[in-house]
C-alpha cells in the first residue's frame, strides 16, 4: 500500500505537466477573450468601475496561472474571485456611488444620454409633416404614400423627390375612403404594424437628398434634422434650432437660463453629498435626536434580551427545574418563526381598536397604552417586539455556555460558602461573558441596523413635531435615512445614500472596535481556547 | 489528481460566469423573473411570411393581472406580423417601476412597460420612457386620462388603459342616502352611535394624504397650484392652505368626539367597515374583492360630500427609449392594443374603469360606473418629481394634528416647510449668483446655482452679499435660490427674467448686494 502511494503521484505530476500546462493555456485564451469581450461591452455601456473589476481579476487570473511562483496560488483562486466580486467590488462601487449623484434623474451614463438626445430631431420652419403608408415591393423596396394636413397625396421613394399622383399615375391605384391608394404598382400595401416590424423603415429617407424625409412615429413621417449636436471641446450640447448651447453642469446639460435637457446622467460631485447629510439644515434635521434613540435602541435591546435570556438559561441550568424539555422547546417558538410575520403580528395585536392586547387591557382597565401614537409608548412597544424576537437566541447561546463551565468552580464557591448571588456575580458572570461577549458586540451592531424591525412595525412612527425634516420618533438612523434617500424629496438618490452607508459604517466600525480594544475580548477568547 | 485540472478550471470558469452575472451590479437587476416562452410554436404555415425565424421580439413587462391577456395575443400577434411577443410577469404594478429604473440603463429593459401616470416626472427626468405619437387613436381615449399621461412639457409620454380613484363606500342596511356634506356624515355616524348600532362613523387608512383627500379638497385644501399654462407648479404648496387647515381640524375634532379612530390604518378601517362597526368608508377599486367577500351590505355614493375631490391614478404602457424596436412598440401599442376589444379584456380582469370611451360606455358593472361618477372632478396625482417631497411630510402633519401633538394649523405649517425644503434641495436657503464670471473664482464652470465659491452670504441686515474681484471683461449673471434654477430672478427682479449685464473696463474689486424683498442686485466697482 505504501509502495503504491510512493509511486502514483510521481507518474501522474508527468501527464499533469504537460496536459495541465495545454488545458491551462486553452481555458486562459477563452477566459481572456471572452473577458475582453465583457469589458468592451461594460466600457462602451459607461459602466467602467465594473469594466475595471472585471479587468482586473482577468489580469490576476493570468499570472496566478502563468507565473510559477503564484502557482500555488490557484488553490484559492475561486475563493479569491468571489471575494472581490461580493465583497470587495460592492464595498469600491459604494465608495464611488458615494461621490456620484446616482439617482432618479441621474440614472444613466453620459454616454447613454447624449446617445438618446442626439436622437432627438425638429421640423426646421420650411419643413413639412406627413401621415404615412408603407409600401413593399418583392425585392425589398420601400415606398411611402404620405398625406399632408390639408389631405393632399404625395407618392415618396428613396432618392427621388416627391410625386403628388393622382390615381392612375405613376402605378398608382384607386384611393380609399382615407385618400390612401388601395395599391401601388410593383408594391404591396402594408399595415403600420407590418411596416414597424421591420427594423430599418425608420432609417430609410424618403425622397430627394436635401429634403429627405423619415418615419418619425406611427402618425408621422417629416423632413426632419438632429435638433442637438454634442461639442465635445465645450462638453455642451449645441441646439440646433435655437443655437443655445447646454453645458454640463453636474450631470445635466444645462442651458444659461437653467432649463436642462433630458435625461440627466451620472455625474462626480465630490464631496456634495457627505456635506448635505452633515450641513445642509433641511436634511440634517433630527440627526442628534435619531441617533441618541439609534444609541438607547441598540443598548436597550441588547441589555433586554441578554438578560432575559440569561435568566431563562440560568434557570433552566438547574437540574431540579420540572419540565425542563417542553418549557425550553416551547420557549424557542418565537425564534422560529419569520422575523417579518412576527412583526407584522405583533403589529396587530398592538392595534388600538382591534389588537387582542389593547381590547383585553381596555376591557380590565378602562386603558390601553397608546402603542402608536405616544413617543414613549412607541419606543417601548419596539423594545418589547425585538425582546420577543431576541430573547431565545440569548437563551440558546447561554444554555451552552453555562454547560462548559465546570461545575468544580461551584463546587469551591459553597465550601467556601459562597452565596447563589455571589457564585452567579463572580463565576457565571464572568466566564460566561468571556464566551459570549463576542456575540454581544455582533447584537449590538445588528440591531443598530434593524431596519426591518423599525420600518415593519410602525416605520419610525409617530411624527416627530417640529421637526425641519419627515422623521419619526423611533426612526433609527438606517430607516431615517431610507426616507431621505429612497422615499425624499426626488424618488431615490443611490448617491446620498452611499454616503449616509460609508457613514454608518464607520461609527458602526467604531464602536466595534471600541468595544473589542477595551474589553480585551479576543484575547481572552483565544486564551481560553 | 489526474482529473483535477480540468474539473478546476470548468469550476473556475462556472464561478466566474456566474459571479459576472450575479455580482456585477449590486442590485435586484438578476432577479427578473425568468421570460416565460410564449407557448405558441412556430405559426401553422402561415400564408404570406413562411419564415420560421420572427423577425422581431417585443418585450413586454406587465403585472399578474394583464400578463395572461398580452400574453394570449401572442400566438396570433406572431403569425400575422412575424414578430414575437414575450410577456414578463413582474408581479404588482408597483414593483415594475423598481426593475425599470435599473434594467433599462442597463440595456436589458422590455421594449414595453406596464405603470402609472404619476411615476412620470421621474421617468421623463431620468430618460427612461420614450414620447408616444397616438395619431388618430387620440380620440378614442377619455381626454383626462391622457391629460395624466401628458408632461409638464406638452408630450404625451404613455398609452392608458384604465383609471382609479377612491369612493365612498357606505353601508346600506345602516345608511339609506348617502350623505350631502361631511357634517351630514358625522351626524349619521353620531346618531348610530348613541342607537349602539356602530363604533365610529367611518375611518381613515394609513396614508392620509390619499385617503382622505375628499376631506381636504371639500374645504379647500390642495397640494400644489397650477401655473398660467396649466402645468403643476411645485413653487405652490397647498398644504398649509386654509382650506387644508381647516379640512384637518374637522378630522381633529371629529376624532376628539370618538367618531373617527385616532389611528389612520388600512387594516383597521376596512374591518370596521366590513363588521357593521362603521357605516362608512372611502376606499378604491383595489378593495372591491376584499369588501364584496366579507358580505357587508353596501353601496357605493356617486360623489364625495361637498363634492370632495378624490385623487385619481392612471395605468397605462410606457415605450422604453432604448427599445431597438421603438417605432414597432408604438405601432402595437396604437394598432394592436388601443382596440375596442383589447380595450375590454383589459377592462374585465382589471376591476377598473377603462380609459378607452367606448369601452367606458359600456361599463356595467354599478360599483365602477358610481366610483367613476364621483371621480368626475377627481384630481390626477401630480406627476412631477416634486410630489415625492409631499406624501410623507403631509401624512406626518396630518397625524400629528389630529392626535393632538400639535394644532392643525402648526403642524400643516410645519408639513409644508418640510415639503418646500425638500423640494429646494440641500441647499435651501442658498443665494447664488450664477453668471459667465464664476469660472474666475473657482466654480470650475459657468451659470452654476450650487457653486459653493459664487454663494452670497447673509449680513444682519438681511441682504445677502458677495465681494470678488474680476478681471475686466463683459458679464452676465442672474439671481438663482436654492443652488437651483428652479427659482431664479433676472434683471428686472421677475422670476425667468433678463439676464443682468456687467461690464468692467478694467480688473476690479466688485460687490454684490442682493435684497430678498425687492429681489434685486445692486453692484458696488471699487
Amino acid at each position: 500500500m505504501s509502495l503504491l502511494t510512493k509511486h502514483v503521484p510521481n507518474q501522474l505530476k508527468l501527464s499533469t505537466g504537460v496536459a495541465g500546462l495545454v488545458s491551462r493555456l486553452v481555458f486562459l485564451v477563452i477566459l481572456d477573450l471572452a473577458a475582453a469581450w465583457f469589458v468592451a461591452q461594460l466600457a462602451s455601456l459607461g459602466y467602467f468601475p465594473f469594466a475595471a473589476a472585471v479587468a482586473m481579476i482577468t489580469v490576476a487570473v493570468n499570472l496566478i496561472l502563468l507565473i510559477p511562483k503564484a502557482y500555488p496560488l490557484r488553490w484559492m483562486v475561486v475563493g479569491l474571485v468571489l471575494m472581490v466580486m461580493f465583497t470587495i467590488y460592492p464595498i469600491v462601487f459604494t465608495v464611488w456611488v458615494s461621490f456620484t449623484n446616482y439617482g432618479e434623474g441621474h440614472l444613466v451614463t453620459k454616454q447613454q444620454a447624449i446617445a438618446q438626445i442626439l436622437k432627438l430631431k425638429y421640423l426646421p420652419a420650411s419643413g413639412q409633416s406627413y401621415k404615412w403608408t408603407a409600401y413593399r415591393s418583392p425585392d425589398g423596396q420601400y415606398a411611402l404614400w404620405l398625406q399632408d394636413a390639408a389631405g393632399n397625396g404625395y407618392l415618396a421613394k428613396p432618392g427621388e423627390p416627391l410625386l403628388s399622383a393622382a390615381p392612375g399615375q405613376a402605378g398608382v391605384g384607386e384611393l380609399d375612403e382615407k385618400g390612401i391608394p388601395k395599391t401601388i404598382e410593383g408594391y404591396r400595401r402594408l399595415s403600420t404594424l407590418q411596416a414597424a416590424a421591420d427594423k430599418n423603415l425608420t432609417e430609410i429617407q424618403f425622397g430627394e437628398a436635401g429634403k429627405t424625409i423619415q418615419i418619425r412615429s406611427p402618425g408621422e413621417a417629416a423632413e426632419l434634422l438632429p435638433l442637438y449636436v454634442y461639442d465635445e471641446a465645450q462638453d455642451a450640447m449645441i441646439n440646433q434650432e435655437t443655437g443655445v448651447v447646454y453645458r454640463n453642469l453636474r450631470g445635466a446639460f444645462t442651458a444659461p437660463g437653467g432649463q436642462s435637457l433630458q435625461p440627466g446622467f451620472i455625474a462626480p460631485v465630490q464631496f456634495d453629498n457627505f456635506r448635505d447629510f452633515f450641513l445642509s439644515p433641511a436634511l440634517r434635521g433630527p440627526l442628534l435626536r435619531v441617533i441618541t434613540w439609534n444609541f438607547g435602541f441598540a443598548f436597550f435591546s441588547l441589555l433586554l434580551n441578554f438578560s432575559l435570556g440569561l435568566a431563562i438559561a440560568v434557570l433552566f441550568n438547574d437540574p431540579r427545574f420540572p419540565f425542563k424539555k417542553i418549557i425550553r422547546s416551547l420557549l424557542i417558538i418565537p425564534y422560529t418563526v419569520p422575523a417579518l410575520i412576527t412583526i407584522l403580528i405583533w403589529r396587530g395585536m398592538m392595534n388600538p381598536q382591534l389588537g387582542v392586547i389593547n381590547r383585553t387591557m381596555n376591557t380590565l382597565f378602562g386603558w390601553s397604552p397608546p402603542w402608536f401614537t405616544d413617543e414613549w409608548w412607541a419606543k417601548i412597544a419596539i423594545l418589547l417586539v425585538n425582546l420577543w424576537l431576541s430573547y431565545p437566541y440569548f437563551m440558546l447561546v447561554c444554555s451552552g455556555a453555562l454547560q462548559s463551565i465546570s461545575e468544580d468552580y461551584y463546587a469551591a464557591a459553597q465550601v467556601d460558602g459562597a452565596s447563589p448571588w455571589q457564585q452567579f456575580r463572580y463565576i457565571t458572570l464572568p466566564l460566561l461573558l468571556v464566551a459570549v461577549g463576542p456575540l454581544l458586540v455582533a447584537s449590538f451592531t445588528f440591531n443598530f441596523n434593524n431596519f426591518n424591525l423599525i420600518y415593519l412595525f410602525n416605520a419610525g412612527g409617530p411624527p416627530i413635531a417640529g421637526s425641519p425634516t419627515p422623521a419619526g420618533h423611533t426612526d433609527i438612523l438606517i430607516s431615517y435615512v431610507y426616507n431621505l434617500a429612497f422615499s425624499g424629496s426626488r424618488g431615490i438618490n443611490y448617491g446620498f445614500a452611499s454616503a449616509i452607508t460609508i457613514i454608518i459604517f464607520f461609527i458602526v466600525g467604531a464602536i466595534t472596535l471600541f468595544q473589542f480594544r477595551y474589553t480585551r475580548m479576543w484575547e481572552e477568547v483565544s486564551e481560553n481556547v | 489528481m489526474k482529473k483535477i485540472t480540468p474539473v478546476f478550471a470548468l469550476i473556475l470558469l462556472m464561478s466566474l460566469v456566474l459571479s459576472a452575472c450575479g455580482g456585477g451590479t449590486p442590485t435586484p437587476a438578476a432577479t427578473q423573473p425568468p421570460a416565460q416562452e410564449p407557448t405558441a410554436t412556430a405559426p401553422e404555415a402561415p400564408t404570406s411570411a413562411p419564415a420560421a425565424e420572427p423577425l422581431e421580439t417585443l418585450i413586454i413587462w406587465a403585472d399578474d393581472t394583464r400578463t395572461p391577456i398580452l400574453q394570449g395575443l401572442a400566438e396570433a400577434f406572431q403569425a400575422e406580423y412575424n414578430v414575437k411577443l414575450v410577456v414578463e410577469d413582474l408581479g404588482v404594478v408597483q414593483d415594475i417601476r423598481s426593475q425599470a429604473i435599473i434594467a433599462i440603463p442597463a440595456g436589458k429593459g422590455p421594449d414595453i412597460y406596464l405603470g402609472v401616470h404619476d411615476w412620470l416626472g421621474a421617468l421623463v427626468a431620468s430618460g427612461l420612457v420614450a414620447p408616444l405619437d397616438l395619431g388618430d387613436k387620440q380620440e378614442a381615449f377619455v381626454p383626462s386620462a391622457l391629460e395624466a399621461f401628458t408632461y409638464t412639457d406638452g408630450k404625451l409620454y404613455g398609452m392608458p388603459y384604465a383609471t382609479e380613484n377612491i369612493g365612498l363606500f357606505y353601508n346600506t342596511e345602516l345608511v339609506q342616502t348617502p350623505p350631502q356634506t361631511w357634517d351630514e356624515l358625522l351626524e349619521i355616524g353620531r346618531q348610530l352611535k348613541a342607537a349602539g348600532k356602530v363604533e365610529y362613523a367611518t375611518a381613515i387608512s394609513s396614508g392620509a394624504l390619499y385617503n382622505a383627500l375628499p376631506i381636504w379638497t371639500a374645504k379647500g385644501g390642495y397640494i400644489f397650484g397650477k401655473t398660467e399654462s396649466g402645468a403643476w407648479n411645485p413653487q405652490d404648496v397647498g398644504i398649509d392652505s386654509q382650506g387644508f387647515i381647516d379640512g384637518v381640524a374637522w378630522v381633529r375634532a371629529a376624532v376628539e368626539e370618538g367618531l373617527i379612530p385616532e389611528t389612520f390604518d388600512y387594516e383597521t378601517a376596512h374591518s370596521l367597515f366590513e363588521t357593521g362597526k362603521a357605516p362608512f368608508l372611502m376606499a378604491g377599486p383595489w378593495a372591491l374583492d376584499r369588501i364584496r367577500k366579507s358580505g357587508v351590505p353596501y353601496a357605493i355614493a356617486t360623489s364625495f360630500p361637498d363634492n370632495g375631490a378624490p385623487f385619481s391614478g392612471v395605468q397605462g404602457f410606457f415605450v422604453n427609449p432604448y427599445s431597438k424596436n421603438v417605432l414597432l412598440a408604438q405601432a402595437f401599442l396604437t394598432e394592436y392594443i388601443a382596440t375596442e376589444d383589447m380595450m375590454m379584456q383589459l377592462y374585465k380582469s382589471g376591476n377598473r374603469p377603462s380609459a378607452f370611451k367606448s369601452v367606458l360606455e359600456k361599463t356595467d358593472d354599478p360599483d365602477l360606473k358610481a366610483m367613476g361618477q364621483a371621480g368626475i372632478n377627481a384630481i390626477p396625482m401630480p406627476n412631477i418629481p416634486e410630489m415625492g417631497s409631499v406624501w410623507t411630510a403631509a401624512d406626518n402633519g396630518i397625524t400629528l394634528a389630529v392626535t393632538g401633538k400639535m394644532t392643525p394649523e402648526e403642524a400643516m405649517k410645519d408639513a409644508a416647510k418640510q415639503i418646500r425644503d425638500l423640494i429646494a434641495g440641500a441647499l435651501a436657503g442658498m443665494v447664488n449668483l450664477p453668471g459667465t464670471w464664476q469660472d474666475q473664482v473657482g466654480c470650475g464652470g459657468t451659470w452654476d446655482p450650487a457653486c459653493q465659491a459664487s454663494a452670497m452670504k447673509k449680513g444682519d441686515d438681511g441682504l445677502y452679499r458677495l465681494t470678488v474681484n474680476l478681471k475686466a471683461g463683459s458679464y452676465e449673471y442672474k439671481v438663482a435660490l436654492d443652488g437651483a434654477w428652479t427659482v431664479n430672478y433676472g434683471s428686472d427682479g421677475k422670476q425667468d427674467g433678463p439676464n443682468y449685464k456687467l461690464d468692467l473696463t478694467a480688473d476690479a474689486k466688485v460687490t454684490f448686494v442682493y435684497d430678498p424683498n425687492t429681489r434685486l442686485v445692486t453692484v458696488t466697482i471699487e
